[in-house]
């Protein structure tokens, strides 16, 4: 009995049903997605600052001077691939280019773009052995330009005197110390020098927060003794700050819009209820009990809320899902417990909601509400 | 006649009413807060940002790089000395350029390589000599404090941070964490530094900076320039302004101001561009290249573009969910009035005039909620600013009208299927109670 009216007069006041399961499904949509959003974004936002490049170096721990190219690539196997951006050794040697000293750096290009992506080529970044990228206080300095040729001398490891041409492919600038470096890449300077696996220091750009990082150090100083990791405070610290306002402001601003969401379903469901004024007067009349009365209101407030919730829950992930790719071009990781915590929640607001209402309309006399008053 | 009915409906329904324009209320409090917030999260994440220290460095012109690489001590007797340094004194001026406003901070340093002794131990280490919180006051008269304290929010330090104090007393100074335990100092000893002249340094402070740094003192700009007898002399100049996202001008103007055409020149000279100001300073400091740190500059415009972007998204969307929620209660409101509506359509009133009846009275409700909804939300606005970034947000009047807007659409679109279905009922079957 209880079940055939509750279906029945789900089923009889269809247009009316809609409206509010409508506003119910409105409500979970933004209660998902919002949530979803805020929960997602320092793991996006933390991608957008790899931006400012390394946030780790590698340095040779104790009396070494130069840091083995193994013992980083081992150091860099102990953090978890999927937050590894990149991993840049630099090996720093002093060359001479038309009698004048210049620092040459030996680097991996290919991991230099990612961890530096900051840095701005004019011309091409270099491809074969032969070709290097001038700094652009070089290049001013000295007038050379983007496919200059230069002799670059200078005394290998061993003591022997070397000299080698090589082509300008590019100007690098960057702002900072880079702009007075003769860049070329790892095997050259290696081919130079005459030694190879070693150099200065490695950078490291790490997706993940400062206590993450923290942890990785020590594990890389656990594991592999002969390296000593260091954190770039500058790039961690103001990621830190500025990342946990960017999350404060997006959960303060989803708390608003969710609680004002929230009362706007409620109001919806009372009006839609305050309509049965007449049938709840009808039905106490006839002989019906408050608590009878309650009941059914209960249960249709359940099934609307539950309805609405599961509609709300998967249109708050298209909402989430759109948001990120549209901001970041890139997917939303759901948090699944988000999901029955939607539904949960829109079944408790049209409850609620619904509750109010027909304590009103129930404590009235049935013959003044049938009389429309 | 037709105000009469008007103020005798919404007087006597004024439950409805209310609720119609509580609902209002809410969502015009949404609209404003989230369109202040997305308004004014641009400046806000950019002082944010400041923390990641200088996004441009003023260097002298003569070949900034060469310095270090010939220098080291003893180049200011090489010839040329001046051309090689900027002016201690030029530095007020870069207070007096277009974008002044947008210079957040900076601090001049002047390396020297000297001999730090402290007891018996002693280190060959790089003395940078500094502003760490000076007050002066610019040409323009505003007294500025500015400073390396300001710009190295990153530093962990222990102990208090240096004064500048003046050239008559004992100097203060900060060390590095490498450098201090290599000379076994802490905070509160006394360190003796040497290049051309010495002077002694007391530790105010202990610094672990994660960089380079930590291998060097930091002393007043007058005890570097006391040392190394370059009197008046800086060798290089932090800045750190607020800018505005780099496009394509901008990076027109920052391979060659001269290629633009006179209106571009004029959009760019007067756009906070990183490039734009740093040509402004290289107009006030004599012989000076402003360079932008592209580490800081580049990250700068791609975070705030995607703040800004997903504020926007974020805004877009939930104001269209709280749209859809309030049209939707409109509706539902509207439609209870059946049995009014059937009365007066019964006693002879046309379509129109109970179409027009029912808009003006939801848009007087709506319009009144809303405007109560506008003051609420900019409360929401300033807490929401006063919470996450400790500052006020600023009230933009452009958001009155899109709120306005806003409101007049929804309140529309909300009747607007009400009133077709009201339309449609019969008098007769409605005032029976059908």
């Amino acid at each position: 009995m209880f079940f055939k009216m509750l279906v029945s007069s789900l089923v009889r006041r269809r247009s009316r049903l809609l409206a509010a399961l409508c506003a119910v499904a409105i409500g979970g949509t933004v209660l998902l997605g919002m949530a979803s959003i805020s929960y997602d974004i320092p793991r996006q936002m933390g991608r957008e600052f790899r931006s400012y490049g390394a946030n780790m170096v590698l340095v040779a721990s104790g009396e070494e001077a130069l840091l083995g190219l193994e013992d980083a690539e081992k150091a860099a196997s102990v953090i978890p691939p999927a937050s590894l951006v990149g991993m840049t050794p630099y090996r720093y040697e002093m060359v001479r280019v038309n009698m004048q000293g210049y620092t040459a750096v030996g680097t991996v290009f290919e991991s230099a773009r990612k961890t530096s992506p900051y840095w701005s080529v004019t011309g091409e970044w270099p491809a074969g052995s032969d070709d290097i990228l001038i700094g652009s206080d070089i290049a001013e300095f000295t007038g050379l330009a983007r496919g200059s040729s230069i002799t670059i001398t200078g005394r290998a490891s061993d003591g022997s005197r070397f000299s080698r041409d090589v082509t300008v492919s590019g100007v690098i600038r960057s702002g900072s110390v880079e702009d007075g470096f003769i860049i070329m890449s790892l095997p050259a300077l290696e081919a130079l020098m005459g030694n190879s696996g070693v150099a200065d220091m490695a950078e490291l750009s790490i997706a993940g927060t400062e206590t993450e990082l923290g942890e990785i150090a020590s594990s890389i100083r656990a594991g592999v003794p002969n390296v000593s990791p260091r954190l770039v405070k500058r790039v961690t610290q103001s990621e830190a700050a500025v990342l946990s306002k960017l999350q404060a402001l997006v959960v303060i601003v989803s708390a608003v819009v969710l609680v004002l969401t929230m009362i706007c379903v409620a109001t919806t469901m009372m009006t839609v209820v305050m309509e049965r004024r007449r049938e709840i007067g009808l039905k106490k009349a006839i002989g019906a009990e408050n608590r009878s009365i309650a009941k059914e209101f209960l249960g249709e407030g359940v099934l609307l809320g539950f309805l609405g919730g599961v509609l709300g829950a998967v249109f708050g992930y298209v909402f989430a899902q759109t948001v990120c790719v549209n901001v970041f071009g890139r997917g939303i990781i759901l948090d699944w417990k988000l999901l029955p915590l939607t539904i949960a929640v829109s079944i408790a607001v049209t409850v609620c909601a619904c509750l109010l209402p027909v304590r009103r309309a129930v404590e009235v006399e049935p013959a003044l509400v049938l009389r429309g008053e | 006649m037709f105000f009469r009915m008007m103020t005798g409906a919404l007087l006597r329904q004024r439950g409805r009413m209310a609720m119609i324009a509580v609902t209002m209320a809410l969502g015009a409090s949404i609209c404003t807060a989230m369109l202040n917030v997305m308004f004014d999260v641009g400046d806000k994440v950019n002082q944010e940002l400041k923390s990641y220290g200088a996004n441009l460095t003023v260097v002298p012109r003569a070949a900034s790089f060469l310095g270090d690489l010939y220098s080291e001590a003893g180049d200011a007797d090489m010839g040329g000395g001046a051309d090689k340094y900027l002016a201690e004194d030029e530095l007020p001026k870069l207070k007096t350029i277009f974008w002044a406003f947008n210079i957040v901070d900076f601090a001049p340093y002047l390396e020297s390589s000297a001999l730090v002794k402290s007891g018996g131990k002693s280190a060959n280490a790089t003395v940078h000599g500094t502003w760490f919180d000076k007050q002066f006051d610019a040409p323009t008269g505003e007294s500025v404090q500015t400073g390396m304290g300001r710009m190295k929010s990153w530093w962990d330090v222990k102990g208090a941070w240096a004064e500048d104090g003046s050239p008559c007393c004992e100097a203060s100074g900060m060390i590095g964490a490498s450098l201090a335990s290599k000379l076994g100092v802490g905070p509160g000893d006394k360190v003796s530094v040497s290049d051309r002249s010495g002077a002694d340094v007391t530790i105010a402070g202990v610094f672990q900076s994660g960089g380079a740094d930590d291998e060097s003192l930091f002393v007043p700009l007058w005890l570097a320039q006391e040392i190394s007898s370059r009197q008046g002399l800086v060798s290089r100049v932090e800045v750190s302004a607020l800018t505005t996202p780099e496009n394509d001008l901008a990076r027109r103007a920052a391979r060659d101001p001269n290629s633009l055409s006179r209106h571009e020149w004029d959009t760019w000279y007067c756009t906070a561009y990183i490039s734009s100001i740093a040509y402004q300073i290289e107009e006030v400091i004599s012989n000076a290249r402003a360079k932008p740190v592209l580490q800081v500059a580049e990250s700068e415009g791609a975070i705030l573009q995607k703040t800004q972007l997903l504020m926007i998204l974020l805004t877009a969307l939930s104001l269209s969910c709280a749209s859809l929620a309030i049209s939707n209660l409109v509706t539902a409101s509207v439609m209870e009035r059946s049995a009014e509506i059937g009365l007066i359509k019964a006693v002879g009133a046309s379509s129109f005039e109970v179409s027009a009846l029912i808009i003006t009275e939801t848009m007087i409700t709506a319009l009144l909620g809303g405007a109560a909804g506008y003051f609420a939300g900019l409360g929401f606005a300033q807490l929401i600013g006063h919470t996450v970034f400790g500052s006020s947000i600023e009230v933009r009047p452009l958001v009155i009208p899109l709120v306005t807007l806003l409101t007049v659409t929804v309140a529309l679109a909300g009747s607007l299927p009400a009133i077709r279905l009201l339309l449609s009922l019969r008098p007769a079957e409605v005032l029976h109670g059908r």
